[in-house]
């Protein structure tokens, strides 16, 4: 990867040899996300990345368009925030705990703001993400068809979808567009500093997602060598050259889980859906868990002051190594 | 593992969410491919593959086929559906390669609005662009519903429920009758299957695609069922009483579900 001694000859080259992608969550935002932009955040229960989530909300950044494929409490969160403008969505619950609080607010009574909606399926929208990742303009998809999702435009207007007349078979055929946001934000359990990601488990939309977008934040539970990544090449979802910043966040994806460190934490789901039954209560859950919480670090110790050590150490998953893995010849 | 002495009784005991699973486990047949949601879907997935239908496999939306979870999952991201599957991947493989792909048999979706070609919404009740109630969305259930060859529906049996018509269109049944599917290029002969409601099982007449009562709950009769469906109910020349879980039945759900925790629906209103 580095070629010590080799002159860099334009400043992307000095960039890439000399700046670490290594950063606080912080720096990682304010770098790459402006008011504006349409960021794609993977996760699905599984790795959501609440951390980069929590520090959007923080700085304040505002008339995002946001999309990913099941979107859960982080979604919510975000647009009872105020950060949301857009969201090219399928589906927005608290899971266990119904629906999202802040999402039916916006939607029924415009609180903080009307949110537009671009609504597809968790068919057609990986589709656009994967279509998206493969620099094609659009993708067949099979769905959608014979629903209101086809009555219903927002935002993207005609362009939500066409039909034509298959080129091979004449059969009616629709197409979906690509998406490529402008920055792709994942968690995932390791990454080496120069971003090869890689993750394990339920994976939703992150891959296509992430490989979709312009650029991609890697937050991750451990940052380790690029000698360790090499030991199973195969894990490794977004590869160095797409990700602008790594950042190691142990317990990032809390109160989702991560698969191999920490489980879904249901109690902590239903406390955030008792506070965002109010609009007092969802303010105080963001003062006391975003604006009064510097960083990561500082959330789990709040975490562990508020609900105790064994709470927390409850959470912390149990090891069961899987079978080593050789890629020799 | 199994429930003690409840099962020695003449009588199973059993519950109504569970009568209602082992309705949707008889719908599955042996080497099946099936998308599985939590709760209703799971369980009943789960009585099939523990009784007659042992080769069937499931596999949920969010990227698991064959998992090996050690309690119920309770969403189709849970972490218990992680360690002990036979393939992870995300929703590429299993909505795109699987179901797209046209392997998927059968599907489970439930709805707050089902009407009586099988539509169901999930988006909003009331006007779209300002809605009385703004639901989760599609999800993956419209997909399923549009391209599992079969589609099982769980719903509550209320006028409120259950609607001559939807407010609007999320997951395809019939839409508009016969022929519609087709139309839009759907595989023929795909669609509902069956309505399995806290009352009774509807199913789809051949020709009209408009459901129809096939058997009515121990507990209820004909009559109340039809004077719970908003719309004007047919009921079938063979219209009998469900039968009720047997002991192969009961058996798999205490093996599968040996904390009940699908009592949960109970508090929901499937009683």
């Amino acid at each position: 990867m580095r070629e010590p001694g080799r002159l860099c000859t334009d400043f992307t080259e000095f960039w890439r040899v000399f700046m670490s992608k290594v950063m606080p969550m912080k720096d990682a935002i304010k770098n790459n996300i402006k008011d504006g932009d349409f960021v794609y955040i993977g996760g699905y229960i599984c790795r959501p990345p609440f951390s980069a989530v929590h520090e959007i909300i923080r700085q304040g950044i505002k008339d995002l368009t946001v999309t990913r494929s099941n979107a859960a409490d982080d979604f919510d969160m975000l647009i009872g925030a105020g950060c949301v403008r857009r969201f090219v969505s399928t589906f927005l619950s608290l899971g266990l705990y119904g629906l999202g609080r802040c999402y039916r607010r916006s939607l029924e009574k415009g609180i903080p703001h009307k949110i537009e909606v671009e609504e597809y399926t968790n068919l057609s929208l990986p589709m656009m993400l994967l279509a998206g990742s493969m620099g094609m303009p659009f993708i067949p998809v099979k769905d959608m068809v014979g629903t209101d999702l086809l009555n219903v435009k927002s935002f993207m207007g005609d362009n939500k979808y066409k039909i034509i007349e298959s080129p091979f078979d004449g059969r009616p055929t629709l197409l979906v567009p690509a998406l490529n946001p402008d920055i792709g934000i994942i968690h995932v359990q390791q990454s080496d500093e120069e971003g090869n990601a890689q993750m394990w488990g339920i994976g939703g939309d992150c891959q296509y997602g992430a490989n979709a977008s312009k650029k991609v934040i890697v937050s991750c539970e451990r940052i380790v060598s690029r000698d360790t990544i090499g030991m199973d090449p195969s894990r490794t979802i977004v590869p160095s050259f797409k990700v602008v910043a790594v950042v190691e966040e142990p317990f990032g994806s809390h109160p989702g889980y991560t698969p191999g460190f920490y489980d879904v934490d249901f109690a902590m789901g239903k406390f955030y859906q008792l506070a965002s039954d109010t609009e007092d209560g969802f303010r105080d859950f963001l003062k006391e868990w975003v604006y009064d919480t510097a960083d990561r670090a500082d959330y789990i110790k709040h975490y562990i002051e508020r609900f105790g050590y064994s709470q927390f150490k409850n959470l912390q998953a149990d090891f069961s190594y899987s079978y080593p893995v050789s890629y020799e010849y | 593992m199994e429930g003690g002495s409840a099962m020695k009784n003449q009588t199973p005991d059993y519950i109504k969410p569970e009568l209602m699973a082992c309705c949707g486990a008889r719908e599955i047949m042996d080497n099946n491919l099936v998308i599985v949601g939590t709760g209703f879907p799971a369980m009943a997935a789960n009585i099939a593959k523990h009784s007659h239908a042992p080769g069937a496999m499931l596999m949920q939306e969010s990227g698991v086929y064959d998992a090996r979870p050690r309690r119920p999952a309770l969403s189709v991201g849970d972490p218990c559906l992680n360690p002990g599957a036979a393939m992870i991947g995300g929703l590429i493989e299993i909505m795109g390669m699987f179901l797209q792909g046209g392997w998927i048999n059968v599907g489970f979706l439930s709805g707050s609005q089902v009407d009586k070609f099988g539509n169901i919404n999930t988006t909003a009740i009331g006007d779209y662009n300002s809605p009385k109630s703004r639901l989760p969305g599609s999800g993956g259930a419209s997909p399923i519903g549009a391209l599992a060859k079969k589609t099982i529906i769980v719903a509550l049996h209320d006028t409120r429920r259950l609607t001559e018509k939807v407010d609007f269109i999320t997951t395809p049944g019939y839409i508009s009758g016969p022929g519609e599917r087709e139309k839009w290029g759907l595989e023929p002969g795909s669609g509902p299957g069956v309505i399995i409601t806290n009352k009774a099982v509807l199913r789809f007449d051949k020709e009209t695609k408009e459901a129809y009562l096939a058997s009515y709950h121990p507990g209820t009769t004909v009559e109340e069922v039809v004077a719970l469906t908003p719309w004007k109910l047919k009921v079938a020349a063979d219209v009998h009483e469900t039968v009720p879980p047997t002991e192969e039945e009961i058996k798999a759900m205490r093996i599968t579900d040996p904390f009940r925790m699908i009592k949960i629906y109970e508090n929901r209103g499937y009683v």
